[in-house]
């Protein structure tokens, strides 16, 4: 997709993301919170709806919501409450859902995300606890409820409307991703939906101060997705003001709900403002109000783990990697933790980011497995890069190592190298000499340069005799032979 | 046998004088034959009744421990869940509804041996005020059969009148047990909001429902309390409290202290239920308390308020039944659309769906402040005032009915109906435990209550004045003429 042309338009974005949460039981209810059980299998009479069964607040969901609400520096509601909201679908069991309408346990906070190499600041409205629905199975003759993921906790996370791209939109939600993962309370798995994301888009000419009618794409169950969707509302929204500039901008964008088309490309109306539903919320008169001590929230605060923005910052302090190599590993807690279990064996943090980051990472790219399941111990990359600053191997020899310890998972590098002769790097002076001998006669003008202050023509000069002993001369033994031959 | 009470009943059981099976067979035989004129049971579990009372007397034969309730047969309202056994709500759309578990208070009377022996009659989801909004059958009070009972637990408390059951248990969203009490001359108490699990009864007006019982003697009650007044873990609005010990305080004088009359509040009263009121105020003092006037001046508000509130949380609560999961699915639906409409059309009766309407309009956008906001404002303000009276005085008493029990029929308008409510209601506002209980009779035979309403949590002290109370009035022998003789066998 061609990149957008903003010109004299400023997209204004706001997210709206539903983490399922890992308690071991519902949020209101004692049945078991897992994925992918046979239907309706973990469900008690709560999550059918039965009447006469009343929920009961899970205590492990709301510590998760404070946990969640101190890691993004937000205030945490002392008094909140939940409120019920009324529509009927098949998957809601009571026709009413509990969540937090205008009290939420979590109030502001923000978040710091690296888009594009730049460090940016997106402000969070609130996050509040609700109770996720059932699920709609459509078979040839009928359609059947899964109630398993009635009752599962869910925290809507709402964003300020602080966007103003699609890679914002990607960076803040991968970076609450990220914190969620740290703090170890949602899977955010796309895919199996235990992460999903609402977005609302306006665009209003560069310079207006007021908001223009947004629009709330539904159904976007990857990132890729959401940037496609809000790129082509985005695009909608400029054409349909462009096209009509002399009408009420609220007649030309209505508020509305789309959702985006995947084979077009293209979002599509679902429902327009008008026909919005009215919930009538009014508070849950099951539920009594959450209320949290001061000292309760700051002991949860205190037990917060590592998050992103700190191990990104003490990457780039302490290990002095670069901005973006740190924020690779970051975001992909497993990705990072692996990566630490390797830093334990091997001091070069630099190489060893790269080794796995870059090398590794990108030999199991196709296979789509991610590094940390492929059975490769990350102390056996260590060790790989361990090798290479030992002058044991050669980066070269180290390559082919790699991909050996691809193939066959698990298998000691040490092992790999011992076993085959050609692994093992050169360092005999009289093996590597007639390759320096040879190099040296057939680039008099390299030789030159260097006598007159090049060192690209000395790198130039090492290359060339590596290349002859097909990488395994040891580079260390190669420089000093040249320069004493040369100077 | 009808003639004693429960704990007279389980005395004798404990003492051999009584087997339980013999208790047992005793009233389903009362019921096999009186309940034809009552029409106050729904469903009579034989041979389950049978076979907990036969267990029974196994376990006091071998000398185990036996619970407080062991020997006493007791009805349940149809709202309150007992598990494999059907709970319809006095509702067609429930009538296939097999329940999947026990309420709280069904288990904490089996635990303590209490006998099941049914369910009784109801006004559809306890929407009434006379057991006439039944969709299976109309109970009768037995007092005078062409009266009605009182409702919505105008089945239980038939019953207990008619002493087809010694306690039976009812719910109390804005007076459905209390006013059926009077009208049946039964004792009757709603708990402290809390004090009873609502785990397992069939929501009506969440923050205004409680389960309590029926006996025939405030003694009777105590001990159901002491069985059902507990914690449960699966009501997060249940009081988590050491459960109370009622039956030890009842006979301390009660001399000395005061009770309030909001004589401002009574313009209602009927003639014949102003003298019984005054009455038994006369009674009262007998006791040795003072009477204080106390100033409520926001409960004559309390049946819009009410109105207002219990019908919103109906409307969401009713909302579940909707023929996707459980209940009747109406057979002529084509899609999805027609399963909620149709089911809810055939499956709710007129009252029902009359409350929804309302309750739904009540939490409308652009309606919500004008009717829910500012009733939930009022009842905030009334429950302060409240708490101001309870400074000047140990109870409440006042009536627990305008008039006495009406014609069956006999009330067409709705509004009309809804004014039954007037005096009960603001104990459920308010979640305070009140009880009625008899104060006497009027030139037509038909019983009388008086009302008694403590501060929340002060269960045992408004069972103690009742029982007081009681003790003074001393009315021997208070049993409907037509009930008052052994079933023909």
């Amino acid at each position: 997709m061609s990149h957008i042309s903003y010109e004299e338009w400023e997209p204004v974005i706001g997210l709206e993301i539903h983490a399922q949460l890992k308690t071991r039981s519902k949020i209101f209810a004692r049945s078991p919170n897992r994925f992918g059980d046979e239907p309706n299998t973990n469900i008690e009479v709560v999550d059918t709806g039965q009447p006469g069964a009343l929920p009961v607040l899970n205590k492990e969901a709301v510590e998760i919501a404070v946990r969640f609400g101190c890691a993004v520096n937000a205030q945490i509601a002392e008094f909140s409450k939940f409120d019920r909201k009324s529509y009927f679908y098949p998957d809601s069991p009571r026709n009413f859902q509990i969540t937090q309408f205008d009290m939420p346990i979590v109030i502001g906070g923000e978040v710091i995300a690296d888009v594009e190499g730049k460090s940016k600041t997106f402000a969070i409205h609130h996050a509040h606890l609700e109770d996720d629905a059932g699920m709609l199975k459509h078979f040839s003759d009928f359609a059947g409820v899964d109630y398993n993921r009635a009752g599962v906790p869910l925290l809507e996370i709402v964003s300020e409307p602080c966007m103003s791209s699609p890679a914002d939109a990607t960076a803040f939600a991968t970076t609450l991703k990220a914190i969620m993962e740290y703090l170890d309370v949602s899977d955010c798995n796309m895919e199996e939906g235990s992460m999903r994301i609402d977005t609302n888009v306006s665009v209003r000419p560069k310079g207006d101060k007021t908001l223009r009618n947004k629009v709330e794409i539904k159904n976007l169950n990857s990132f890729s997705y959401m940037e496609m969707g809000i790129e082509s509302e985005i695009r909608r929204q400029i054409r349909a003001y462009t096209e009509r500039p002399h009408e009420d901008p609220n007649v030309v964008v209505p508020s509305s709900t789309v959702r985006l088309d995947l084979d077009k490309k293209e979002t599509i109306l679902m429902r327009s403002k008008e026909e919005a539903r009215d919930y009538r919320y009014f508070p849950e008169p099951d539920l009594p109000p959450i209320i949290l001590t001061k000292e309760y929230i700051e002991k949860v605060k205190r037990d917060l783990p590592e998050l992103p923005h700190e191990r990104f910052k003490r990457y780039i302090s302490d290990l002095k990697l670069t901005e973006y190599n740190a924020s690779i590993l970051v975001n992909d807690k497993q990705l990072s933790d692996y990566y630490e279990e390797a830093l334990k064996v091997c001091k070069n943090a630099s190489a060893l980011c790269n080794w796995v980051t870059v090398e590794f990472v990108g030999r199991f790219k196709d296979s789509g497995t991610p590094l940390y399941k492929s059975g490769i111990l990350p102390e056996h990359i260590a060790a790989l890069v361990s090798f290479i600053d030992s002058k044991k191997i050669t980066g070269r020899i180290a390559k082919e190592v790699a991909d050996i310890m691809a193939k066959t998972p698990g298998r000691d590098p040490e092992i790999i190298i011992k076993e085959n002769p050609n692994f093992q790097a050169v360092h005999d002076t009289s093996a590597i000499e007639p390759f320096v001998d040879e190099v040296l006669g057939a680039n008099q003008q390299s030789i030159e340069d260097f006598r007159n202050g090049k060192d690209k023509a000395f790198n130039f000069l090492v290359g060339q005799v590596m290349k002859l002993s097909k990488g395994k001369a040891s580079p260390d033994v190669v420089k000093e032979l040249i320069v004493k031959k040369i100077s | 046998m009808y003639r004693k009470s429960a704990l007279q009943l389980h005395d004798a059981f404990v003492k051999g004088e009584l087997t339980a099976s013999e208790i047992t067979s005793y009233y389903l035989q009362r019921i096999q034959t009186l309940d034809s004129d009552l029409e106050s049971f729904i469903n009579v579990f034989s041979d389950r009744a049978m076979a907990k009372a036969e267990e029974l007397d196994v376990k006091r034969a071998t000398g185990a421990p036996v619970g407080k309730l062991a020997g006493i047969p007791i009805a349940i309202k149809d709202n309150i869940q007992i598990k494999g056994e059907v709970t319809t709500c006095g509702s067609k759309f429930l009538s296939n509804y097999v329940a999947p578990f026990d309420a709280t208070a069904v288990r904490l009377i089996e635990e303590q041996d209490g006998l099941v022996i049914g369910k009784t009659n109801m006004d559809e989801f306890a929407m009434g005020s006379s057991t006439e909004h039944s969709a299976y059958q109309t109970t009768r009070n037995p007092w005078n059969l062409s009266c009605a009972p009182g409702g919505s637990s105008g089945g239980s408390a038939a019953a207990v009148g008619g002493r087809l059951a010694p306690i039976a248990l009812g719910s109390d969203t804005g007076g459905s047990i209390r006013q059926p009490a009077a009208f049946t001359g039964t004792v009757g108490f709603k708990p402290t909001y809390g004090r009873v699990s609502r785990h397992g009864l069939v929501a009506f007006g969440s923050s205004l429902d409680q389960i309590g019982p029926f006996a025939n003697s405030v003694k009777d009650i105590a001990l159901m309390m002491e069985v059902m007044g507990r914690p449960c873990d699966f009501d997060a609005t249940n009081v988590k409290k050491t459960p109370e010990n009622y039956l030890d305080h009842l006979e301390t004088s009660i001399q000395g202290k005061t009770v309030g009359v909001p004589w401002g509040f009574l313009d209602e009263l009927s003639d014949g239920a102003q003298k019984v009121f005054e009455e038994a105020l006369d009674v009262l003092k007998k006791t040795g308390v003072k009477l204080v006037e106390i100033k409520l001046t926001k409960l004559k508000y309390s049946i819009p308020i009410y109105y207002i509130l219990s019908t919103a949380e109906a409307s969401t609560n009713l909302a579940r039944f909707d023929g996707i999961r459980f209940g009747k699915r109406s057979e002529s639906a084509k899609n999805l659309d027609e399963i909620y409409d149709l089911s809810r059309e055939e499956g709710f009766g007129p009252e029902v769906k009359q409350r929804i309407l309302l309750g739904t309009f009540v939490l409308s956008s652009g309606f919500q402040d004008a009717y829910y906001k500012k009733a939930q404002k009022i009842r905030t303000l009334m429950i302060q005032e409240y708490k101001k009276a309870f400074e000047i005085c140990d109870v409440i008493a006042m009536p627990v009915t305008p008039s006495p029990a009406f014609e069956i029929a006999g009330i067409r308008d709705p509004l009309e109906m809804y004014l039954q409510d007037l005096y009960t209601v603001g104990a459920n506002l308010a979640g305070l435990p009140a009880i009625s209980v008899p104060s006497g009779k009027n030139g037509n035979d038909l019983p009388h209550g008086l009302q008694f309403l403590g501060p929340q949590m002060s269960d045992g002290k408004v069972m103690h004045f009742a029982y007081q109370f009681e003790k003074a009035l001393n009315l021997t022998g208070f049993i409907p003429p037509l009930f008052d003789k052994e079933s023909a066998v």
